[in-house]
């Protein structure tokens, strides 16, 4: 036991008192995704902007004058063109450079076919793939629907009215607000979670034993009388540890960019109280001691430390798409075998937590089946630190 | 029981296709210690002597538990390298150039690190440093990482740790290699001190000088096989020119004929 922790200081150590390695294992991670999400963010807000402040180019033809006014009430930003049928192709062909937003005809007679209940027909053109020309047809399909209604109501007042669709109805909008900002936070964590957890300890874990072999270090650590499974158990906690500490200084980067990637402050992790915070806890570590397992095993395995990545990738990879898999998802699976298989069970609690959804049974399921894992990798880990043909490979 | 008794020890690699092209050989495998008998007594120091490839290093190696033997065994002041190798590491003090320190740690640090793995105590630990660091001169070194020391100064280092326990079997492989001779005759030096507290030392190396000057016996081992083993005395009165060079090529000669046939 003693020696456990004698080999966990100094990995640890290893690492804390090296600040190229503080640097790219620690801190880079979560500055990395503030930066990137914040940008994304700002990039997606800017679009928005953009779009709303683009002047629209719109040709009409038989405009009719009120419906002019409602458009110029609606404060739409917008230039009107004199449409004539010779140039209609040309037209289109603008359309289609994004050189012009959009075409309204309305027929000549319009505000007196409607008088005489004739129903006429107004043509409208855009370009679903211009994105000012989008905007345009929605913001116009939406005029032109309110402007149809309140001639409707003007000609036949309520006598056209055969329904009326939540007039008064204050209580429409039903949503457990918490739940429903725990779901966005489903979609979005439990994988880029594993992902950090992954990288974490992808940026330290070679190093510290398939570069011990490589640079022939590990043999000064095998010819003293210390257990196999020490030196194993000890790596793993170490790694572990620097793990969890590089995926909190992701976790923090995404916390802090997420008003700006979601373009509003709703989302925040306030919402969730301090039992739901232990249970993620628990699970990241038992997580990541599976994760570590995993790239402990491989590198122990590996010759260098570039096969050793090279053979994790893989794997990395793999967990990358089970994690996407239930992005879309965002729901948390319900078969209680999904709870054993390694890090699938972590993403689906990571879910059920952030949903409120936790089943107690499942949870522990996670956690227990993680630690019987972690055992069964570290045994490995002992047997491959036994093996002269792993170890002095060359 | 402090002697160190090596029994009928065989151990052979697989050669990789890339070792094949290295030893220019289309054999799969390669004996590298063939049926090595000797013993190593307390208070004297055992050199083991032969050429380049002879098999020094793997019977060491064997020695301190790093590889196991297909055959034999090696019995270190009673315990089994096959059965109680856990033991074994605790009495023996290896060097080798194949153990490296960490380039990111000082001399400092590592001392106490392995000696905490060990099991010692820190007072202990401490009081060992500071003698051995002032034998070897790594005193004005100790802070200094290990990546950042001369060859020598990292070779006096890893002799230091290798003895911080205070170890009755002290197995060097060519411990002077790369040093000056300054340095070199510091590590002779203390090897003999060492013999004359008690301890078995056993050290291997290809130069006759260091043979001659510290050891009290010698095994000359040619291809794996042990060709005479006996007292320096001894050995030279085998040949009427009494001279250990010339002893050592009538053996490699006599091999190579050997080999031809
Ligand atoms: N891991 C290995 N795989 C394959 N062959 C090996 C291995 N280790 C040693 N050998 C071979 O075994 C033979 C003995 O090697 P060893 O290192 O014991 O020799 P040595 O006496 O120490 O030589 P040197 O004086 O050059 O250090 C050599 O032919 C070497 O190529
Ligand atoms: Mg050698």
């Amino acid at each position: 036991m003693k020696n456990i922790g004698t080999i966990f200081k100094k990995e640890f150590y290893r690492v804390i008192s090296d600040k190229r390695l503080i640097f790219t294992a620690i801190l880079l991670p979560g500055l990395a995704i503030y930066l990137m999400y914040s940008f994304m963010g700002d990039a997606l807000g800017g679009e928005l902007e953009d779009v709303m402040n683009h002047e629209m180019i719109v040709y009409v033809e038989n405009m009719p004058s009120e419906f002019e006014n409602f458009v110029l009430a609606a404060e739409t930003n917008v230039i009107f063109e004199e449409y004539q049928v010779s140039e209609h192709d040309q037209l289109k062909e603008m359309i289609l450079n994004g050189d012009v937003d959009m075409i309204i005809r309305f027929p000549e007679n319009f505000v007196t076919d409607i008088e005489n209940q004739e129903i006429p027909d107004v043509l409208t053109y855009y370009n679903p793939g211009e994105k000012y020309s989008s905007f345009a047809y929605d913001s116009f399909a939406g005029l032109l629907n309110a402007y149809k209604q309140s001639k409707a109501f003007a000609l036949f007042g309520d006598a056209y009215s055969i329904f009326t669709l939540d007039s008064e109805n204050a209580e429409h909008i039903i949503v457990n607000e918490d739940k429903a900002t725990g779901q966005g936070f489903a979609m979005l964590l439990p994988m880029l979670i594993i992902m950090f957890l992954f990288s974490g300890a992808m940026s330290i874990g070679p190093d510290s034993i398939a570069g011990e072999k490589e640079r022939g270090t590990i043999a000064t650590l095998l010819i003293t009388p210390v257990k196999r499974s020490e030196i194993a158990i000890g790596k793993v906690l170490s790694l572990s540890v620097i793990s969890l500490f590089s995926a909190t200084s992701s976790f923090i980067g995404i916390v802090l960019s997420l008003p700006k990637l979601m373009q509003s402050d709703g989302m925040s992790i306030d919402i969730y109280g301090a039992s739901d915070f232990i249970m993620l806890f628990t699970v990241l570590l038992a997580t990541v001691l599976v994760i570590v397992g995993i790239i402990s095993v491989i590198s122990a395995y590996a010759k260098t430390i570039k096969e050793a990545s090279m053979l994790i990738l893989p794997i990395y990879f793999g967990t990358i798409v089970l994690g996407m898999s239930t992005m879309f998802g965002g729901e948390a699976a319900g078969s209680f075998w999904v709870y054993m298989t390694p890090l699938y069970s972590s993403i689906n609690i990571i879910i059920s937590i952030l949903t409120f959804e936790v089943d107690a049974i499942n949870y522990f399921a996670t956690i227990a089946s993680s630690l019987v894992y972690v055992s069964i990798l570290i045994f490995i880990l002992n047997k491959l630190f036994q093996s002269e043909k792993i170890m002095f490979s060359k | 029981m402090q002697t160190l008794e090596v029994l009928h020890l065989k151990k052979t690699f697989k050669l990789s296709k890339k070792q094949q092209k290295l030893e220019k050989t289309k054999t799969k495998e390669k004996v590298a210690v063939n049926d090595l008998s000797f013993v190593a007594y307390p208070g004297e120091i055992f050199g083991l002597l032969g050429p380049n490839g002879a098999g020094k290093t793997t019977c060491l190696r064997t020695i301190s538990t790093l590889i196991k033997p297909d055959e034999g065994d090696v019995m270190v002041g009673g315990s089994s390298v096959v059965k109680d190798s856990f033991d074994v590491r605790g009495k023996i003090g290896f060097l080798t150039s194949e153990l490296k320190l960490e380039d990111h740690f000082t001399p400092n640090y590592l001392f106490t690190y392995f000696g905490r793995l060990h099991g010692l105590e820190e007072e202990i630990i401490e009081t060992r440093k500071t003698n051995l660091f002032k034998k070897f001169g790594i005193e004005d070194f100790k802070e200094v990482k290990v990546g950042d020391l001369s060859t020598g100064m990292k070779q006096k280092t890893s002799i230091a740790i290798s003895l911080v326990h205070d170890p009755e079997f002290i197995i060097f492989d060519e411990p002077t290699n790369g040093l000056d001779v300054l340095t070199a005759r510091s590590v002779t030096d203390y090897l003999l001190e060492l013999r004359d507290n008690g301890k078995t030392v056993i050290l291997s190396t290809h130069i006759l000088s260091v043979v001659e000057k510290i050891c009290d016996r010698a095994g000359i081992i040619i291809n794996g096989k042990m060709k005479i083993c006996d007292t320096i005395e001894n050995i030279k009165k085998t040949n009427p020119s009494n001279d250990l060079e010339e002893i050592f090529f009538d053996l490699i000669k006599q091999e190579d004929q050997g080999g031809a046939f």
